[in-house]
């Protein structure tokens, strides 16, 4: 089985990290994308905290040595290496599109929580319920416009429980980084009432495309 | 009781962040295996977790 750590352009060398298991890294190449993978016999990968810190690790360590780099899901194998090529060039454009896109800028994650325990879900009417959730939204939404600004993309996602009023990422340049921390302390000090929780720089694991597109 | 967390919160917070980008975040291919990771159970300790380190950051804070 291979497993896929990461998508890459122009990836000078291999880090010295160990993969998944110990695997040591394997550079690979399909649609002219440099591949990060390691080799396994089939069924023997199983999911573990561990593992899932030691694909961190080698995203990481990626980083520094590509010009863009998309992170690949944990879990995630293919058969053999031709299955891997197939997977790589049905989605050669879209790939390409989202390593230009992520090239030269670093991820940051923001999450926004309130204070109150969350109202009981069960609404008294669905006209309250719509109210509430209109009046959550547009909350959200005051806070992540003037970060979404400072960013080259923006990404969120709807509060899975009704006290994680906002949970976004953010693709900001290194150059842009202190605006934007500077711009999540303004809305925290005109917020006192909420808790910002910011997060990163992270490889950009937010803009990485997840879909079947 | 809940247990005393060893690692320091900012640390726990990371920690959890990190692990909602790997599992949740990142490519996904057409024809890929996945591997048996129980995702949704993850994930919801993982928010669990979250949510529980920022009301023990509040609680300190104001203390």
């Amino acid at each position: 089985m291979i497993y896929l750590y990461a998508i890459a352009e122009e990836l000078d060398d291999l880090p010295e990290v160990l993969g998944v298991d110990g695997a040591p890294l394997v550079h690979g190449s399909a649609a002219g994308l440099d591949l990060v993978l390691s080799e396994h016999a089939a069924g023997e990968l199983d999911a573990s905290e561990e593992a899932v810190l030691a694909h961190a690790r080698v995203v990481e360590a990626l980083v520094a040595r590509s010009a863009a780099l998309l992170p690949a899901r944990f879990g995630r194998g293919f058969r053999d290496p031709d299955a891997l090529r197939e997977a790589i060039e049905g989605r050669a454009a879209s790939l390409r599109e989202a390593l230009a896109q992520v090239r030269g800028c670093v991820e940051v994650g923001v999450r926004v929580l309130r204070p109150e325990p969350a109202p009981p879900p069960a609404a008294e009417s669905g006209r309250a319920y719509m109210e509430a959730r209109l009046a959550h939204t547009e909350e959200a939404r005051e806070l992540h416009e003037p970060l979404a600004a400072l960013a080259r993309a923006a990404t969120r996602t709807v509060g899975a429980t009704p006290r994680l009023l906002l949970s976004g990422a953010y693709l900001v340049e290194p150059g842009e980084l202190d605006a934007f921390r500077s711009r999540v302390s303004e809305l925290e000090a005109a917020h006192p009432e909420l808790t910002f929780v910011t997060t990163g720089p992270w490889p950009p694991y937010s803009f990485a495309p997840g879909g079947e597109t | 009781m809940s247990t005393v967390p060893e690692r320091p919160l900012e640390q726990q917070i990371t920690l959890l962040e990190l692990v909602d980008r790997v599992l949740n975040k990142g490519v996904t291919l057409t024809g890929d295996i996945t591997l048996s990771v129980a995702d949704v159970d993850l994930v919801y300790v993982g928010l669990r977790l979250l949510l529980t380190t920022v009301s023990t950051m509040e609680r300190l804070a104001a203390e």
